[in-house]
């Protein structure tokens, strides 16, 4: 592992990878048997040889999503692709960079002349260039004084900055949810980059002073990036962003209300993957072509009748964000298990639409939009928003267990668990409670992940 | 002779108190809040008692660790654990705020577990400071009232909001007279005593607190603690309570002169204007005080401070210090360190857990840190220079 990697060096092998990945799922079939029976290669684990490509081939599904998905993947790495080498060329084109933090969304930064760039994007693509990767960051981070109770995405920004790993901001978006590392390490951030910050602040409740309030924020927003970026925003641009996120959202909705049926037509790393798009580059056509895709997929399959799995023997609630380092946890259950994750914390999109009739509405309806985004819906209030939720989706869903994947810097979701479990006793759903963290292996390791899995369906009797 | 010390030592050391059982015998409910972010004076109004809720006491985590986790804080596992041992049966109702992502779910886990009392209020403080938030912030006060008002069935007035600014204004102007006390050579009162006497009187009706605090001011008139020889040092943190904590610092040879802790200058400096709407004027003034680190984009203010009085009292260093597990103030510490550090001011960064221990570890720190000063004080007056750079003070 190189302890001084050259400046932007993840960001621009990421870039690279993905453009070869987009270039070979032009021939979908192909890609997927070239994937498939490489599989020996890198399936097993990290070496040497298969360190740079081994997660990218496991987040394409290591051979195991289907042709007709992976066409639709790589309108999504197209989408990644122009996202960070726009970001990366905009500081010598002379375009600000805007860091959109990870919890909140770019449609009014895309609105500008500027690049919205997501900060924690190594938090995923930093996988790229090896596993070892996202844990030196973070420790880069930690080194130099960051807390070390963080949530380990926030270190991991500080440490890629630190690290010259990501472009400097000229203007950093930032949010009070979903937890006190927002609240607290943003301002670091700040110090550290030295650029101007926009607090969002969420408010506890969803009533209409709520929403309002928000709403007033992102007006202040508006304010706040003229006057720092030094132009006016477009608004028939941002009319053309949230049209093509509406249908975004119009697609991924309709997904996730088709793996309600048994069996489930999709795993839920496909809202997942549309999630990273959503995050990166939400308003990008090729992201809206994506999701348009995806939802032509499970839709052929729901009205087949077919599931993802060749035999669904178990259905899944995944709680709590995904494992960075381990996307393919998704396709490995499916393959090996015929588990499938039917919903989750985060790929589950419940955003309203948005009306574009005025500048207004698009505003009043952004902020309601934004509340409704993965994590900010659960997590800024009362624990209600947590339970209401995971209650309807045991309604919903029919699952036959959930997985908690419990991350280790979320200490409001751990304030909780006591509630949580006693709900799911109630309910009697079988739960696999994983003392982890996200984004960083030093806590707990890919194979830990799968020998709890493992036990744990054993030990319920699913296989 | 029993003081006016010894007497605010003893009602911090309990959970409840002779005035707290005198308020409810004349039909005074007891409304326990945390943070410094809750408007007492809005509990006051109602004609109640407002508590801030406290660990002290406290017999360990192991009921509340059925609600939370091993990285959660001390702080609310205790004060949640003291909640179902029954501990606070005398309260009447409590405020929360989302200070914190542990505390904030104390409102959840105390609704979830069914334990009295009945009125259960989570009041919402924004995390920034403009325009918008004010006026957010004035209309979660009315929600307050409101709530208080339904709940009790009681008329909280602006006239009685207006007597009760003038109350609390007045608690805060002895308090500031107090504090301000320490600035000068010869220091009249430990900082230990000092958290002694906050945690009194915010455990007592505000009336009582403000004759308990004209007595300590009138006390410590003329008096000294300080010792020439003593460092004078800042501090800086969040849920500080336990008196033996700073006890443990003063005795390694420094006096406490100035802070930023809950139980410190953030209750009571700036004061509640008295013109205008009352909720309005409380909302101003309880968003736009010293800010804590929950505070976002509000550092250079709160550093600011720091430098400020920094000059004003005369600090050698400062301390800075966090719970475990919590993200706020530790992303506070990382700022301390890189501006203290620019400006020379020197720092020690602690983290403990809430009558956790660990008092022979932080001793050594403490006393390391205090040598360090006195060694750099040396150094600055010349003695290093003087002798040679082998030189080694001898103190």
């Amino acid at each position: 592992m190189k302890i001084n990697p050259e400046p932007f060096e993840y960001l621009k092998w990421s870039a690279n990878f993905l453009k070869l990945g987009y270039c070979l799922t032009a021939l979908p079939r192909f890609a997927y048997w070239g994937m498939r029976l490489t599989r020996p290669f890198y399936v097993k684990g990290e070496n040497f040889l298969n360190r740079k490509i081994r997660w990218s081939l496991l987040t394409l599904g290591g051979g195991v999503l289907p042709p007709e998905e992976l066409k639709a993947y790589r309108y999504g790495m197209k989408t990644f692709i122009d996202n960070i080498e726009n970001a990366l060329k905009a500081n010598t084109s002379g375009k600000p960079v805007v860091w959109v933090e990870w919890i909140l969304s770019s449609e009014i930064v895309g609105a500008f002349d500027a690049m919205p760039f997501n900060p924690e994007t190594l938090n995923l693509f930093g996988n790229m260039s090896g596993q070892d990767v996202p844990p030196m960051l973070i420790e880069e981070a930690e080194n130099r004084g960051f807390a070390t109770e963080y949530c380990s995405a926030i270190k991991l920004t500080a440490g890629a900055y630190m690290l010259e790993q990501s472009p400097q901001p000229a203007a950093i978006i930032s949010g009070s949810h979903p937890c006190d590392t927002n609240v607290s390490a943003y301002q670091s951030i700040a110090h550290l980059t030295g650029a101007p910050v926009f607090y969002f602040d969420a408010p506890y409740w969803r009533d209409e002073d709520s929403f309002n309030y928000y709403e007033k924020s992102m007006w202040n927003l508006i304010s706040f990036l003229e006057k720092n970026l030094h132009q006016k925003m477009n608004w028939d641009k941002l009319k053309q962003i949230v049209d093509n996120e509406n249908k975004f959202n119009f697609y991924l909705h309709e997904i996730c209300e088709m793996m309600r049926v048994a069996p489930s037509p999709a795993t839920m790393i496909t809202p997942l993957f549309a999630w990273v798009v959503r995050e990166l580059a939400i308003g990008d056509p090729n992201g809206t072509e994506m999701a348009r895709l995806m939802y032509e997929v499970v839709r052929d399959r729901y009205k087949k009748g077919i599931g993802v799995a060749k035999k669904e023997n178990i259905r899944v609630l995944w709680w709590n964000p995904p494992i960075a380092f381990f996307t393919y946890v998704f396709k490995w259950m499916e393959d090996e298990f015929g588990a499938v994750v039917v919903k989750d914390f985060i790929g589950d999109v419940q955003a309203p639409q948005v009306d574009t009739s005025s500048e207004k509405t698009m505003i009043h309806d952004l902020a309601r939009n934004h509340l409704f985004l993965a994590m900010a819906r659960q997590c800024h209030g009362p624990v209600e928003f947590i339970t209401q939720e995971l209650e309807k989706s045991i309604e919903e869903y029919s699952p036959d267990c959930l997985i908690f994947a419990g991350h280790a810097g979320c200490k409001h979701g751990w304030g909780a668990i006591g509630i949580i479990k006693d709900l799911l006793k109630k309910r009697g759903l079988p739960s696999l409670f994983m003392n982890m963290d996200i984004m960083d292996q030093r806590h707990a390791t890919e194979d830990d992940i799968k020998r709890w899995i493992t036990e744990f369906f054993r030990s319920n009797g699913f296989v | 002779m029993k003081t006016i010390l010894d007497e605010t030592r003893e009602l911090a050391s309990s959970t409840c108190n002779r005035y707290l059982d005198e308020a409810r015998k004349q039909g005074r409910s007891i409304i326990g809040y945390f943070c410094s972010y809750m408007p007492e004076e809005i509990i006051h109004a109602a004609g109640f008692v407002p508590y801030r809720m406290r660990v002290v006491e406290s017999k360990g985590t192991t009921k509340a660790d059925a609600y939370y986790s091993s990285i959660n804080c001390t702080f609310v596992k205790q004060c949640f654990n003291k909640a179902l041992n029954g501990d606070f049966a005398f309260l009447d109702g409590v405020v929360f705020v989302n200070g914190c992502d542990h505390s904030r779910r104390m409102y959840d886990n105390w609704r979830f577990s069914g334990i009295d009392p009945s009125f259960l209020h989570m009041f919402f403080a924004p995390h920034v400071i403009r325009e918008v938030s004010y006026e957010y912030f004035a209309r979660e006060c009315e929600k307050l009232k409101l709530s208080i008002e339904n709940h009790f069935k009681v008329s909280i007035t602006d006239e009685a909001l207006g007597k009760s600014i003038g109350l609390y204004n007045k608690k805060r102007r002895l308090l500031a007279k107090i504090y301000s006390l320490r600035k000068k050579k010869n220091v009249p009162i430990k900082a230990s005593e000092l958290l002694g006497v906050m945690l009194a009187v915010t455990a007592v009706p505000v009336e009582q607190a403000v004759e308990i605090l004209t007595e300590v001011k009138n006390f410590i008139e003329g008096r000294v603690v300080s010792r020439p020889e003593d460092l004078r040092l800042f501090i800086s943190g969040g849920c500080i309570e336990e008196i033996e904590h700073l006890e443990l610092i003063e005795n390694c040879g420094s006096v406490i002169v100035a802070d930023n802790i809950c139980l410190g200058t953030r209750h009571f400096l700036d004061e509640v204007r008295t013109e205008g709407d009352p909720l309005t004027a409380i909302a101003d003034r309880y968003l736009s005080h010293l800010s804590c680190p929950r505070m976002m984009g509000d550092f250079n203010r709160r550093f600011d401070y720091l430098l400020a009085i920094k000059d004003e009292c005369g600090i050698d260093g400062a301390i800075i210090e966090k719970l475990k597990f919590c993200d706020i103030w530790g992303g506070e510490i990382y700022l301390h360190r890189v501006e203290a550090k620019k400006k020379n001011i020197p720092l020690l960064a602690l983290e403990r857990e809430l009558y956790g221990g660990g008092a022979g570890q932080i001793k050594t720190r403490v006393q390391a840190f205090l040598e360090k000063l006195k060694n750099r004080q040396a150094a600055d007056e010349g003695l290093v220079q003087a002798a040679g750079s082998d030189y080694k003070p001898k103190l």
